[in-house]
């Protein structure tokens, strides 16, 4: 097919589906999104030199795109939105689309001409023009009323949380099932030394590096049984301690410890039992004072900054002796190790620098919803990061990044979105279902459908695309190879794009 | 290039860890365990009704948790997959057999001979229907990872695994007049099974012999989960070991390539492991199911990692070490229950996985294999 | 005498359950020599080799290593104390680059900390400029221009592979850099060029090196020290001239009936076989 129609299509049925759930306003979010998809893609797929070939490739693109859109909104307008209450106002809702469709078009022709930048610069430029939009999004969602900073700043913490497991399962190769344990780590000893809960108030600024060193050890405690297991085994062990991490939370309200016989403590309350921890202190800054809960904004820039310098690190691991060897342990541990790698520093060394982002995503979190609870960091959390990271591409910081945004905003805005206009098709008058089909009233889409999405895409991404949506460049390479019989300039391109990343 | 001067500091020589680590485990042992062992051990004694029926308790659950495990150490044992959608096989075990029970109407009134036929029945149905699932699965979502890599069959066993809760989530939704109203009126609660099985005491003769005093029961309902689960366990063993189809299976296990080329379609091989673990899963699921009165849509996990801590515990890929491993980890978890408390049962079976698998990775009865260099 | 021994090995053995795979070797490689290991299939030679590099703990016995005894050690604590090796069966890091194989080689020679690499000081930059400096270096030293640094090192034809192996081995700057039969499957004209690059290794670099081979024209060509183990025992030691004379080599090699004839017995042997 060609690129610009699956470019197009892409971000389109993207911008198409978000449209057809969400009310009027939602329309220019989806265009911008619709539109970075499709320029993204277009010139990802069909790199041009000459910007006039971009431009060109970029609003066909986008038009497209915006065309999905367009459709979208009329079909919400005819379909759903008399059953709803919405306005049915054709007119209008054309124009609203056709708006969507305008900034769309725009978007995808920036990001298509920035594309034909020669090599530094139009990576400087399409990073550059994904902060922008990351940096005014708080004003846009004010704006149009969205509401939804609500949702973005835990989809945050969770897409820095994937990047965390990215280290040991993408660069490393230890597959850990277990990894929501260094997350309730880092948020149980955020509530421990910043609540009520024994009197102790640190602040934040200190709080948020303790919670990382006590993660990043338990990572070294928690990762040295595993060392001598590979593979499967080591997913298991894994598994069992990010089990067993939350039924000590849940239990250890009630603590004592006899050494020899002898009661050392008694019944302490260590972690609060099944309802946790709460409150847990904000932030606070001179100038905004201590964040609120009701003020998004600076939670906001907060995660944003703690993940800037999140890749910061990570990137710089990944390019030094460390990020080369955890590589080389991952390809073939005996060779590594003939190579004078010692697998034991590094393994753990992986363990811990996982936790430790680990442990800065619970700090923040507990402190941001100013409570804890031990159901918060299940099995089913560790699954969802796992999710994120194989979705987008194991080893590949934007792929990690791109799979954690889509697996969340899903879970986290998509699916609560998709039941709450089902549920309000379903209970209108004009909607008389049979008795036979009276359960659809309970049917909540967003829970009883979150587990079937994690899992769909776990077996379609193994069984369709192992690499994931961007792979890492190893793997692009490779794919590369099979296909063209020119490789090695692309192959050296590759590879000082990613040299050039890490400027 | 000169060779430079080696920094023997940082690379010092070999330290013992494993001499550490035993050392500090007898020192962790002696500090922190020893007393209340002892504390638990004079308790077993002073009160041994109450151990005998912690015992009981662990044998049933011995019972069912052995019947899944064999599905993990069956198809460990061939392709080295841990099958981790084995536990929601299990869980739509439950399920299927609940829903038959509803649509034939049984109830606690239905006379015996009615009742026991039709449940052997539904028992087979249940069976082949969760054999089937289970062979499925393997053909979609396994079969063409298996020469991708190690850990993709994994992952996409967890995805399925996911999948199935889920369908046990829907599945609660079903309200056809003809089920009888067995899913209840709410889809996520646990669902209610009839009393089937015969609840009257088998051991209330031996009250006369020790007196009033003695009140340990078993019960029709005991027996019955025991008395299953050991005909199919039996049936297993002998299946794997005399008939040539188990011949093959055995074959295959130990070397794939070589059991292809002596002729033996190593696929099909897979398929009867997956078959077989089906079956047993879906067994175990009707029982428990009977036997608690209640089936949840996430009971799968739970009972899917104490099965595999067994199959592993026994060393995985050994059948007689799963049967044995599903005896012990039922009889830990019941006695936990009881001296320790059933809130850290969980933890301590996890705990007992980890300890296996880092101290003795080929359990009690596995064969103790090289790492291939 | 001990003086020029790089590597002493005394009274080796190695026992894997029942079976006794190396019994009672004294071995020894005198400082910058190009040694040879040879002997006939199953004789022991490759689990010699894995016990030098760590892989295997010996039974009994010690290797002495530039005066430090080394055996039990970690095989990542072997080669920082200067061992270098490659494997009978390639074992590259197949999806990274040739180049990146090459930095790996050097992981033990680097010195970045964990703060260092976080702070990316001016130190670990130097490091890392000067790392992937001497890894271009080497890749060129070994016969692989700059053009396919940047390739997978799966995508490299199989000979450009062998020689990548001894670029990496050559990486962790080893006194002693261990072959494990780096011709194998290779064509004569390559097998030509590394016996070359083996003797450059040697004359250029001053490092000691051991051999494992098959191929007896590349041994007898190259080697100045050749040791023959049969059966986990070592039967003959010495120069070429005298392993190629010597009875019980032949034996082993050919079988009783050939060792009779002696030389010429050999190569009647030989002849027949190819015609």
């Amino acid at each position: 097919m060609n690129p610009r129609i699956r470019a197009g299509l892409a971000g389109g049925i993207f911008g198409a589906l978000i449209t057809l759930i969400s009310v009027d306003q939602v329309v220019y979010l989806a265009g911008m999104l619709a539109g970075t998809t499709a320029g993204m893609m277009v010139a990802y797929m069909e790199p041009q030199k000459k910007w006039l070939d971009g431009l060109r490739q970029g609003i066909q693109a986008g038009l497209l795109g915006g065309l999905f859109i367009v459709i979208a909104k009329l079909l919400r307008a005819i379909l759903i939105n008399p059953l709803i209450g919405d306005s049915t106002d054709l007119g209008g809702q054309f124009m609203l689309g056709l708006n969507g469709l305008v900034i769309a078009t725009i978007i995808s022709a920036i990001f298509a001409v920035i594309a034909t930048l020669p090599r530094p610069q139009d990576l400087i430029g399409r990073y550059a023009m994904v902060a922008i939009l990351t940096l005014i999004y708080p004003w846009i969602d004010q704006y149009f009323q969205y509401r939804f900073m609500g949702e973005v700043i835990p989809v945050l913490v969770f897409v820095l949380m994937a990047l965390g497991l990215n280290i040991v399962v993408g660069y490393a190769g230890l597959l850990d099932l277990g990894y929501a344990a260094f997350f309730a780590i880092g948020a149980y000893a955020t509530a421990m030394v910043a609540s009520p809960h024994f009197g102790i108030s640190l602040s934040f600024w200190l709080v948020i590096w303790i919670a990382a060193a006590v993660a990043a050890i338990f990572g070294v405690i928690l990762g040295a049984p595993t060392l001598p297991l590979r593979g499967d085994y080591l997913a298991i062990v894994t598994l069992g301690f990010g089990e067993i991490v939350p039924i000590a939370a849940t239990n250890l309200d009630t603590f004592s410890l006899s050494i020899l016989g002898f009661k050392v403590i008694d019944n302490i309350n260590l972690t609060g039992g099944p309802k946790g921890i709460n409150p847990i202190n904000r932030p606070y800054l001179p100038g905004i004072g201590a964040f609120q809960s009701s003020q998004p904004i600076p939670w906001y820039y907060l995660i944003l900054i703690i993940m800037i310098f999140s890749i910061f690190f990570i990137l710089r691991l990944r390019n030094s002796r460390l990020g080369r060897a955890w590589t080389a342990m991952r390809e073939d541990e005996l060779a590594a190790e003939a190579m004078g790698i010692n697998i034991v520093k590094t393994k753990l060394l992986a363990f811990s620098m996982g936790a430790t982002f680990s442990g800065f995503a619970g700090a923040f979190y507990g402190s941001y919803i100013s409570a804890i609870f031990p159901e918060s960091f299940r099995f089913e959390v560790s699954v969802m990061l796992l999710c994120m990271v194989i979705l987008g591409g194991m080893g590949n910081i934007p792929g990690v990044i791109l799979g954690g945004l889509l697996i969340q905003f899903a879970d986290r805005l998509f699916l609560p979105q998709l039941s709450n206009m089902m549920q309000s098709i379903i209970s209108s008058p004009q909607v008389q279902l049979p008795s036979s089909l009276s359960f659809l009233h309970e049917l909540s889409f967003a829970s009883d459908f979150r587990l079937l999405l994690f899992g769909i895409t776990l077996v379609v991404m193994m069984l369709l695309r192992p690499e994931g949506l961007i792979p890492s460049e190893r793997q692009r390479m490779e794919l590369h190879a099979d296909e063209e019989p020119v490789v090695e300039q692309q192959q050296t391109e590759v590879y000082t794009a990613r040299n050039q990343e890490t400027v | 290039m000169a060779t430079q001067t080696v920094d023997t500091s940082t690379t010092g020589r070999n330290i013992p860890w494993g001499l550490i680590g035993r050392i500090s485990l007898v020192v962790f042992f002696v500090l922190f365990l020893a007393v209340p062992l002892w504390n638990t051990i004079l308790e077993m004694i002073a009160n041994p009704q109450l151990l005998l029926r912690q015992l009981i308790i662990g044998l049933t659950n011995g019972a069912y948790i052995s019947l899944i495990a064999l599905g993990y150490t069956l198809v460990y044992g061939i392709v080295e997959l841990i099958n981790f959608a084995h536990g929601d096989v299990y869980m739509i075990g439950a399920f299927m057999s609940l829903t038959l029970i509803g649509l034939f109407g049984l109830q606690a009134a239905t006379p015996p001979e009615v009742r026991y036929p039709l449940m052997l029945l539904i028992l087979v149905i249940t069976m082949a229907f969760t054999a089937t699932l289970n062979v499925g699965i393997e053909r979609f979502a396994y079969r063409r990872l298996r020469t991708v890599s190690r850990l993709a069959p994994l992952i996409s066993a967890i995805g399925v695994s996911f999948i199935l809760q889920n369908v046990g989530l829907l599945w609660g939704y079903l309200r056809f007049p003809a089920l009888n109203g067995v899913m209840g009126s709410n889809a996520v609660a646990p669902k209610s099974f009839p009393n089937l099985l015969p609840t009257q005491n088998l051991l209330e003769p031996l009250q006369a012999v020790f007196g009033e005093g003695f009140r340990v029961r078993f019960t029709g309902k005991d027996l019955i989960m025991i008395g299953t689960a050991v005909v199919l366990l039996g049936a297993l063993y002998f299946f794997v070991q005399r008939t040539k189809l188990g011949k093959a299976m055995r074959a295959t296990a130990q070397d794939r390539d070589a059991a292809a080329l002596m002729g033996i379609n190593v696929n099909r091989t897979i398929s009867l492991a997956f078959l077989l673990g089906g079956a047993l899963a879906g067994a175990a699921g009707m029982l428990v199911g009977l036997y608690n009165g209640t089936a949840v849509f996430n009971m799968g996990f739970k009972a899917g990692l104490f099965s595999f801590t067994a199959a592993v515990l026994g060393g995985i890929g050994n059948i007689t070490g799963a049967m044995l491993g599903g005896l012990l980890i039922g009889l830990i978890a019941a006695l936990s229950d009881q001296y320790i408390n059933a809130k850290w049962t969980n933890a301590v079976i996890f705990g007992i996985l980890v300890l296996i698998l880092v101290f003795r990775p080929t359990g009690l009865l596995g064969e103790n294999v090289q790492q291939k260099a | 005498m001990s003086e020029n021994l790089l590597l002493k090995a005394t009274g080796i053995v190695k026992q894997f359950g029942g079976l006794t795979a190396v019994n009672n070797v004294d071995f020894n490689i005198p400082r910058g020599s190009i040694t040879s290991l040879i002997g006939p299939n199953g004789a022991g030679k490759t689990t010699f080799f894995n016990m030098i590099t760590g892989l295997y703990v010996p039974t009994s016995g010690t290797i002495v290593f530039d005066g430090e005894e080394i055996q039990g050690l970690k095989p990542d604590a072997v080669t920082t104390r200067g061992i270098g090796r490659t494997f009978q069966n390639i074992r590259l890091f197949a999806h990274m680059t040739a180049l990146e194989n090459v930095l790996v080689g050097q992981h033990c020679r680097l010195h970045a900390s964990l703060l260092g690499i976080l702070a990316l000081t001016k130190k670990v930059r130097e490091e890392e400029a000067a790392a992937h400096k001497r890894a271009q270096e080497l890749l060129e030293y070994v016969g692989l221009g700059r053009s396919r640094a940047n390739e997978l090192s799966k995508n490299l034809p199989y000979g450009d592979q062998r020689r990548l192996e001894i670029a990496r081995a050559l990486a962790t700057n080893p006194k002693l850099l261990l072959l494990d039969e780096p011709t194998a499957g290779m064509n004569p004209q390559e097998t030509d060029d590394l016996t070359r690059l083996m003797r450059k290794v040697r004359d250029e670099l001053g490092i000691t090196v051991l051999l494992i081979e098959h191929d007896m024209k590349v041994v007898m060509g190259i080697s100045e020290h050749i040791t023959v183990l049969d059966h986990g025992a070592k039967i003959a030691e010495g120069s070429p001239e005298e392993i190629r004379n010597n009875e019980q080599v032949i034996e082993a090699y050919l079988g009783r009936g050939a060792a009779a004839h002696g030389k010429g017995g050999r190569q009647t042997a030989a002849t027949g076989l190819r015609t």
